[in-house]
């Protein structure tokens, strides 16, 4: 095949945030962009990640809402789902995304070329299969955004019926009566919370002492508390040694403990980097031991006039948000641009779980071990008008402050907070942190009445001294 | 149909802006501003953006009236001659202002939102400066803390990410005072003083002599206009440059150039006028063969030199081949500056400002005191050509010639 190299200011490799943020960020500066992707632009988290996950869990949160009518007055039937129409709602809001993402990439000039990349020795990149397949570019600047994949566990075949990853009960048209889960992390804990709701019985696999180990202890323990409740066994410490399928699903072993018997079981150990084939010969670009990308703060990689930003880069959070603030850092490096790297201690996180987490900044234990001499209020959401009012007053806002000299709150360090719509109520802790405010300064804004943010300016007020209703 | 590119296709075509020829011998300049940005309105002949070169510092013309589609070359970038740095697009009709993103994809798409806002605003200009100094992004609470302290960011370092100014940093800096020094970037005009004036001081052991001359010849040009006949504004300085050119004809050697053992005088007088650049720097564009320049014709020639300087059109070329030089009084009451010599020339001329003053006449044998004009002109000179005697007669030269010339037969 005639293989002329078509040159850009800018290749993107991958078309998911990372990829697609930095495509529409450099064509907003008038930079030629190509954007080379394997399947969908949009990636995991439009696909098979953030957004389909988050639908799912709303309509986990629209059976409650019915389930609590009548609290309410409404007399209603008990609810039956048909999940194929709940499936089919998901891909519908799915596909306008795409079709919008599409649109904007296209109105943007962006040349979107369907197939593997791989980028080559001097910014060279090759189409390796697809439509485009074939082509080979030459990028004044590369941008490696090739994304991550569920890791799996050895002994556990992924099949689509018995055993999953999120890849695959993302696309599931009906539900298991019940399901272990493997893996309590956030991705792990938002199946289980769904599947609880919408009444299967979940058992969550955790190897670690605790589920949501990266977050606050506090935090961590009130959706624990809250599985508990609706009947989600957990099983911390566990070590999954293998299953033995059956004719209705598997039987799960544990190390220890006895065998879960369920019909499904859905792995969520993590995500690994899609680096396998992204890279050809003599590129200089560095991968470390587990296949992610190395860069540096400005998303520089090891060879000139290439970077990496998303979940393939070594080291950090594998958010979509991170992604694009990453693909915005690298972009105004292209530039020349002055920016300030991402500060992934301070990145925003949200976990759609109910009850809900968000957190920025760090927890008190990590404060502790860097050394932090730290005040600590906390403010549960039951005293809360507005949580009264939707019936919904689980959780607590907690925040953590650096002790200053004479015993006061000081810089605030970390927020974080588990509770109703909590991922929306984060933006101002998330301001707070990250404009390194102290207690009594964030404590003088005032957050709107009757509202669940006052939960938060409450426990601001009690860390600056003296609260209205906590102390 | 869904339009995002706030130029539609078919409206529009394209020019490119090139670096035009900026004069002999210069071949590449850095681009130091652009005045517009991408998505600006520009008019022909509008001032598009500054270029400064080993010589000078120009403001170069849009070639055409438009938008401004493309910046490719940004600040601080060298440009070789005839390198294309911006695309200029032609609107057909009036639809200046970008045409907004009709939205189909829903508002709330998490993916889609951030993205469409940009797409309303025109592309953003790759040469935006940043909104801080030092293109740090400086958090409300450590700018309050700075303000407080009356401390400059740009005298704080940084220890965030991106050495970025922390909380703490702006504390400590607070604490300690603003112990850092203020570090400012030299000018590129800046730059090119600084090396030149390193240069002269190097080459030429300068030597200096004031003497104060009679200065009455202002009071005839007071008296009979300070323009020529057809109206060209006649400066001080115009009035000594002429007296000036007329004395280096009876001193040619300091019309000259040294090279080895030689003192090279030169035939043509190329007569160069001191200009400051803000904040600092300075040009000296030269009048070319002022030897036998009446004064009109002098006049003519400063002040179209002066118009060049102030709309930033100098070419290289009115900067070359200076032989002499002559530097105007800074301000009203400046006596007397002490010029460095511009490289090779062996002298420069230092006119003071012309001051009223009291003057000793001899009236019927009677010394009287008259009010009057003095003026102090000052000679700095090579000391390997040139001695202070030669060059106090050649400002008393001056002085006598200055006094001599009719300024209403001349004008």
């Amino acid at each position: 095949m005639a293989s002329e190299s078509k040159q850009f200011d800018v290749v993107v490799i991958g078309g998911g945030p990372g990829g697609y943020a930095a495509a529409l960020y450099a064509a907003a500066a008038g930079l030629s962009v190509a954007l080379i992707e394997r399947d969908k632009v949009g990636g995991t988290c439009l696909h098979r990640g953030c957004i389909p996950a988050k639908e799912f869990l709303e309509t986990a949160h629209v059976l409650r809402t019915i389930e609590h009518a009548s609290a309410f007055g409404f007399t209603t039937s008990a609810p039956t789902v048909d999940f194929a129409v709940s499936q089919n709602r998901k891909n519908e809001v799915v596909d306008q995304l795409h079709k919008g993402l599409s649109g904007l990439l296209k109105g943007r000039k962006i040349e979107v070329l369907e197939g593997t990349g791989r980028l080559d020795s001097n910014n060279s990149v090759s189409v390796l299969d697809g439509a485009d397949a074939g082509t080979t570019l030459l990028g004044k600047n590369v941008i490696l955004a090739a994304g991550s994949v569920p890791r799996t566990l050895p002994g556990f075949e992924v099949d689509g019926t018995v055993v999953l990853t999120s890849d695959e009960f993302l696309a599931l048209s009906s539900l298991p009566a019940s399901a272990a889960v493997i893996g309590g992390g956030a991705i792990g804990c938002e199946f289980a919370s769904m599947l609880s709701d919408m009444g299967s019985k979940v058992t969550i696999v955790e190897g670690l002492p605790s589920i949501l180990a990266g977050c606050d202890t506090e935090v961590a323990s009130v959706v624990q508390r809250s599985f508990k409740k609706r009947g989600i066994d957990i099983v911390t410490n566990a070590k999954v040694t293998g299953h033995t399928p059956g004719k209705n699903g598997t039987t799960l072993h544990l190390d220890g403990v006895d065998d879960v018997q369920v019909e499904m079981v859905i792995v969520s150990v993590g995500r690994r980097p899609r680096t396998e084939g992204l890279l050809g010969d003599a590129t200089g670009v560095e991968l470390d031991e587990r296949g992610f990308v190395v860069a540096d703060e400005y998303m520089r990689t090891a060879a000139p006039n290439v970077f990496a930003v998303g979940d393939v880069v070594a080291g950090t959070p594998q958010l979509a948000h991170v992604g694009f603030a990453e693909a915005i850092v690298a972009i105004k490096t292209i530039l020349g641009e002055a920016t300030v790297p991402v500060n992934y201690d301070r990145v925003p996180w949200a976990i759609y779980t109910n009850p809900e987490v968000a957190f920025c900044g760090l927890t008190e234990a990590a404060a502790k071990e860097r050394g932090y001499n730290v005040v600590v209020k906390k403010d549960p959401f039951a005293g809360n008008g507005r949580a009264r009012i939707i019936g919904d007053t689980e959780g607590v806002v907690k925040i953590i402050a650096e002790k200053n000299a004479d015993g006061t709150a000081g810089q605030l360090l970390g927020v974080h907070m588990a509770g109703p719509w909590v991922t929306e109520q984060l933006g101002a802790g998330y301001f707070a942190v990250n404009w390194e405010a102290t207690a009594s300064e964030a404590a003088a804004l005032i957050q709107p009445h009757p509202s669940l943010s006052e939960t938060f300016g409450e426990t601001l007020l009690a860390l600056a001294g003296r609260g209205l209703h906590v102390g | 149909m869904r339009r995002c590119s706030p130029w539609p296709d078919e409206d529009y075509t394209l020019a490119d802006v090139t670096l035009p020829s900026l004069g002999e011998s210069v071949t590449e300049g850095i681009i130091t501003r652009w005045m517009k940005s991408v998505g600006d309105i520009v008019e022909r002949d509008e001032p598009l953006f500054e270029i400064s070169t080993d010589k000078v510092d120009s403001e170069l013309p849009s070639p055409a009236a438009g938008v401004l589609l493309k910046i490719l070359a940004n600040e601080g970038d060298t440009v070789g001659v005839g390198a294309v740095v911006a695309v200029i697009g032609e609107l057909d009709g009036a639809t200046a202002s970008p045409a907004a993103p009709v939205a189909d994809a829903p508002a709330d798409a998490p993916a889609a939102a951030p993205a469409q806002s940009a797409a309303v605003t025109p592309s953003a200009p790759i040469s935006t400066p940043t909104n801080t100094d030092k293109g740090i992004v400086v958090s409300p609470v450590v700018r309050r803390i700075l303000d407080g302290g009356g401390v400059d960011a740009r005298a704080v370092q940084g220890t965030g990410p991106g050495g970025s100014i922390t909380r703490r940093d702006a504390e400590s800096a607070v604490a300690n005072g603003p112990t850092d020094d203020l570090p400012i970037a030299l000018t590129p005009g800046m730059r090119r003083m600084a090396q030149h004036m390193v240069d002269s001081v190097r080459t030429s052991p300068h030597g200096f002599v004031a003497v104060e001359v009679d200065a009455s010849v202002f009071i005839k040009l007071d008296a009979v206009g300070r323009t020529t006949s057809d109206g060209t504004p006649i400066n001080d300085e115009a009035l000594v440059a002429l007296a000036a050119v007329r004395a280096l004809a009876e001193f040619d050697f300091f019309n000259a150039t040294v090279a080895g053992d030689d003192l090279i005088i030169h035939r043509t007088i190329n007569l160069g006028f001191v200009r400051s650049l803000q904040p600092a720097g300075m040009l000296v564009p030269v009048v070319h063969a002022a030897g036998g320049l009446t004064l009109r014709a002098l006049a003519h020639r400063l002040n179209d030199l002066s118009e060049r300087v102030e709309s930033r059109q100098l070419t290289t070329d009115d900067l070359l081949g200076g032989t002499f030089s002559l530097l105007a009084a800074p301000t009203p009451s400046t006596l007397v500056a002490m010029p460095l010599l511009i490289q090779p020339n062996v002298a420069a001329l230092s006119v003071g400002a012309v001051r009223h003053a009291p003057v000793v006449v001899v009236r019927d044998g009677v010394e009287i005191v008259e009010p009057g004009r003095r003026l102090v002109l000052g000679l700095s000179f090579d000391h390997r050509v040139a001695d202070p005697d030669s060059a106090a007669k050649y400002l008393e030269r001056v002085g006598e010639l200055l006094a001599a010339i009719d300024v209403n037969a001349e004008r």
